[in-house]
């Protein structure tokens, strides 16, 4: 039986998800598009799955755009900005962005554009001054992350925005970490664009989906058909949207709950793991983080080895390193933080869901301490 | 996870000859920073020049450690200069393969055991520097231990001297010559005599 602390990658699909998505890959297989009604019925499963995920974030239906995605979302906002006013094809973020949002900014640059990555403070969080004097005229829109995948650390969303308006540029939040684990309101934030992935929050891969707020036109993603009003063309999705969609209620139910609940079991985890590992230290431990997350530096042994050993007992977690990826170079997350590449190396992500046990946590606190200590006894760093 | 082999995982979970040695004839320690694996050599070289002894610590993963315990299998009981001759390619062989993209694990091993030889050789040079300023010149006080003969030296370990005596019309007192010698140059100091 594994044990599977890795919800930050992905988690798994909740039944009452996969029940819902069954009949699309069986007997309801219609194109949506269709005239006929075999097909064609299926517009109401899917508009009925935009207002799940729109009263999820806080938003009108209309405001949602199904997409294959996080990628794709951060993708389809950061571009189609670019394109909005030729005097404000600039984009600022920072520097502990996912990749989607990052590859993105660096094409934007290669594109000519002005690019400005913003710095983060030694404890993790953003820099605002340096979020400031990164924006320009030339800014079109600004993107900030409403938590961050590595650290889970809570970045100042609301707050960035105002800044972001202020300077006459748009927001958008790559919220494919937050959604679902703590709340999410696109009013009250001043978010204008925000992307979300289902299989992060117990649906589908696949699938997600980006809000665009009421009045901000971007220019289409994928050019073809006219599904989602020309934004993004493509037979739809069905059985992952609808999965998409009921996830987002389950989201919504389980949201004050079982995130109460996931914090304790994370609290106990990390009180055993500084109890029984000597050295250790939790990334961001006095700021604001997700509830489900905690990335602990076990300085003196690379993760992972670490990761290799809890492997072979079934426990799934992952590292800050990307030696694991055979690139040869640390976390650029936890590098923004000032935490040196050996120490990046020590890094191991914990992430939980509402599936996880406390008999997990648990058997974890058991097996974790004595490898850290096998390890710690060949280190030259001990 | 990476597809490790057996033997591989083998070296990983039970690494062979892991730790640090009391007294190392030499030692290194390299790193990379980049990627911030690191790892340390203990040797201990024996009067005939072959690794008697060899301990490794390494901060990296499995594959990184693995490699190092092999190599510490691989160069224990061979010459210097065997050991130098060990090849990447001859680690990844040893361990039964290893994925590609860890090609470079077993590289720092090669590297830590470069630094040690030359480490060894180092020490082992100035002891030779040092024993040749001595017996260029054979003070008064130690000719009659000599007697008459001439001294040349046999083998060198940055730890012991050896050197002969040959030569000379009077019985040498190898007892009191050793003890100078020892008292001179800080070493074991063994003596032999040819007539």
């Amino acid at each position: 039986m594994k044990i599977y602390l890795d919800n930050n990658a992905t988690t798994r699909i909740a039944p009452e998800v996969l029940d819902a998505m069954l009949p699309f890959l069986t007997e309801r297989f219609g194109n949506p598009s269709s005239f006929h009604s075999f097909g064609s019925d299926q517009m109401e499963d899917i508009e009925a799955a935009r207002e799940k995920v729109a009263a999820l974030l806080g938003a009108h239906a209309e405001e949602i755009v199904f997409t294959s995605g996080g990628t794709e979302s951060d993708n389809m906002a950061l571009l189609g900005a670019m394109k909005i006013n030729p005097l404000k094809p600039g984009l600022v973020t920072s520097r502990i962005e996912h990749p989607a949002v990052l590859e993105t900014a660096e094409y934007i640059k290669s594109k000519g554009h002005p690019v400005g990555l913003a710095e983060v403070n030694s404890n993790g969080t953003l820099n605002m001054d340096s979020l400031e004097s990164c924006i320009s005229e030339q800014t079109g829109l600004v993107s900030i992350m409403m938590a961050n995948n590595e650290t889970g650390l809570i970045m100042p969303v609301a707050e960035a925005a105002l800044i972001a308006h202020e300077r006459g540029a748009l927001f958008h939040t790559d919220a494919v970490q937050a959604v679902s684990k703590i709340p999410v309101d696109v009013r009250s934030s001043g978010i204008d664009m925000l992307s979300i992935s289902a299989h992060k929050l117990h649906g589908p891969k696949g699938v997600g989906a980006l809000f665009i707020r009421k009045g901000i036109e971007i220019p289409p993603f994928m050019l073809g058909g006219h599904q989602e009003k020309g934004m993004r063309a493509g037979t739809y999705n069905t059985a992952g949207i609808v999965g998409l969609g009921v996830a987002a209620s389950l989201a919504v139910r389980h949201l004050s709950e079982e995130n109460g609940r996931t914090g304790l079991l994370l609290e106990r985890l990390e009180g055993g793991i500084l109890e029984k590992c000597p050295g250790a230290v939790i990334v961001g431990a006095d700021v604001e983080r997700l509830p489900n997350t905690a990335t602990v530096l076990f300085r003196g042994v690379e993760s992972e080895a670490v990761m290799t050993l809890l492997d072979m007992e079934g426990i799934c977690v992952s590292s800050g390193s990307a030696c694991s990826s055979g690139d040869g170079s640390s976390s650029y997350v936890l590098s923004a933080m000032g935490i040196d590449a050996v120490d990046a190396n020590t890094a191991l992500r914990f992430s939980l869901s509402r599936y996880t046990t406390g008999r997990e946590i648990d058997c974890v606190l058991e097996v974790l301490p004595p490898i850290i200590e096998k390890l710690m006894e060949i280190s030259p760093y001990a | 996870m990476w597809k490790y082999s057996k033997k591989l995982m083998d070296h990983f979970m039970n690494p062979r000859n892991s730790g640090q040695l009391l007294n190392p004839d030499c030692h290194s320690e390299v790193g990379s920073p980049q990627c911030g694996d690191a790892m340390t050599l203990d040797i201990q070289v024996d009067d005939e020049d072959r690794i008697a002894e060899i301990r490794f610590m390494t901060f990296g993963c499995a594959g990184a450690i693995a490699a190092a315990s092999a190599l510490t299998e691989i160069a224990k009981g061979k010459t210097l200069e065997e050991a130098l001759a060990i090849s990447n390619d001859q680690i990844v062989e040893f361990l039964g393969g290893m994925p590609k993209e860890k090609y470079h694990c077993s590289v720092m091993g090669h590297e830590a055991l470069s630094l040690a030889i030359a480490d060894f050789r180092h020490r082992r040079d100035s002891t030779a520097e040092h024993l040749d300023s001595i017996l260029s010149e054979i003070p008064f006080d130690l000719a009659a231990a000599v007697g008459n003969g001439s001294i040349s030296i046999e083998h060198i370990h940055p730890l012991r001297v050896f050197v002969r005596l040959s030569g000379g019309d009077e019985e040498p007192v190898t007892a009191v010559l050793e003890k100078e010698l020892r008292k001179r140059t800080g070493k074991i100091v063994k003596v032999s005599v040819t007539r």
